[in-house]
């Protein structure tokens, strides 16, 4: 028998050298889609258990432990993040868990592509595809937000506070790092703020 | 460009990052009562819009962040958003009493079947 191959999205892609940031694809994340209500009690403490920490309740927030991090997509949706290959066993644990729960965990590892950004000039560059005041205290370290970006769906991550991690639908990877490979040259940065 | 601030999520964003959904409150008869319910009734919930110049009230979506549905008090000639409330609620009371004509008319109503 043959075994299926998994490539990332964006595995034949490398960033140029004419960047002011840069850029990289991260593959070896696991995604977990979880849904589920944040006001039930019981759902809430069956997550903490398999997890280990409490789910962000407060809008756009994120929460981390070691390898996991969940990321609050709405007030009933969470992203949990972990590495790929524990990606089975966790969703098996937290469906034990959730069994008698109303709820939903799945595995969507790969429905995304993640694309990390690094540089001084991060926020700037996604300015350009998207309508958000990234500059302000709204977007600080820990900040997800589902937008608007390059007129696709993206997810963002605010990691640091020049990190940023962009998640767009697997099928517009290539569309999202050629427009950022474009939007992120050399030459073509705003000079809008101060530094 | 609107500028829009859910109040699920609490993110404020361009109206691109949003979707209109309508007129808010717009009410089926057969929900309330299903058994006399006259053609024109029906009409009003399927065709009848208001079209104030000035204060109205609509539907709008968080499409591109939390992905859920809220309220929006809109006046329709500065294009200025005066508050937006839950998808189950009623407008701030402030605004109610601002409101004129057939808005005017359906509060009215709405606040007297709530008391």
């Amino acid at each position: 028998m043959l075994e299926p191959q998994f490539e990332s999205a964006l595995a034949h892609r490398a960033a140029p050298d004419t960047l002011s940031i840069s850029m990289r694809e991260i593959s070896e994340r696991g995604m977990i889609d979880l849904r589920g209500l944040a006001t039930d009690k019981k759902f809430m403490s069956a997550v903490k258990s398999v997890l280990g920490f409490d789910l962000p309740k407060a809008p756009r927030a994120s929460t981390s432990w070691g390898d996991l991090k969940a990321l609050w997509l709405s007030p009933d949706q969470w992203l949990i993040l972990c590495t790929r290959s524990k990606t089975n066993s966790l969703l098996a644990e937290l469906n034990a868990a959730l069994a008698k729960i109303h709820s939903l965990a799945v595995d969507v590892s790969d429905m995304r592509a993640i694309i990390r950004l690094e540089g001084e000039s991060v926020r700037e560059t996604l300015m350009k595809g998207s309508s958000l005041d990234l500059i302000s205290d709204d977007y600080k370290a820990g900040t997800v937000r589902r937008m608007r970006f390059a007129e696709i769906a993206a997810l963002l991550h605010v990691v640091e506070e020049n990190v940023i991690d962009i998640y767009v639908f697997r099928s517009y990877a290539e569309y999202t790092w050629a427009f950022l490979t474009k939007a992120a040259r050399k030459g073509a940065e705003v000079k809008l703020f101060k530094r | 460009m609107l500028v829009v601030t859910c109040p699920v999520c609490n993110a404020s964003g361009d109206e691109t990052d949003f979707h209109y959904g309508g007129q808010a409150h717009v009410r089926r008869p057969a929900t309330t009562d299903p058994v006399n319910i006259t053609d024109e009734d029906q009409r009003d919930y399927l065709f009848i819009r208001h079209n104030p110049k000035g204060l109205h009230f609509e539907r709008w979506r968080c499409d591109r962040g939390c992905g859920k549905w809220f309220h929006a008090a809109r006046d329709t000639v500065t294009m200025e958003f005066k508050a937006t409330y839950g998808i189950t609620e009623l407008p701030p009371a402030e605004l109610i009493k601002e409101a004129k004509g057939p808005w005017a008319d359906y509060f009215k109503k709405r606040l007297k079947e709530k008391a």
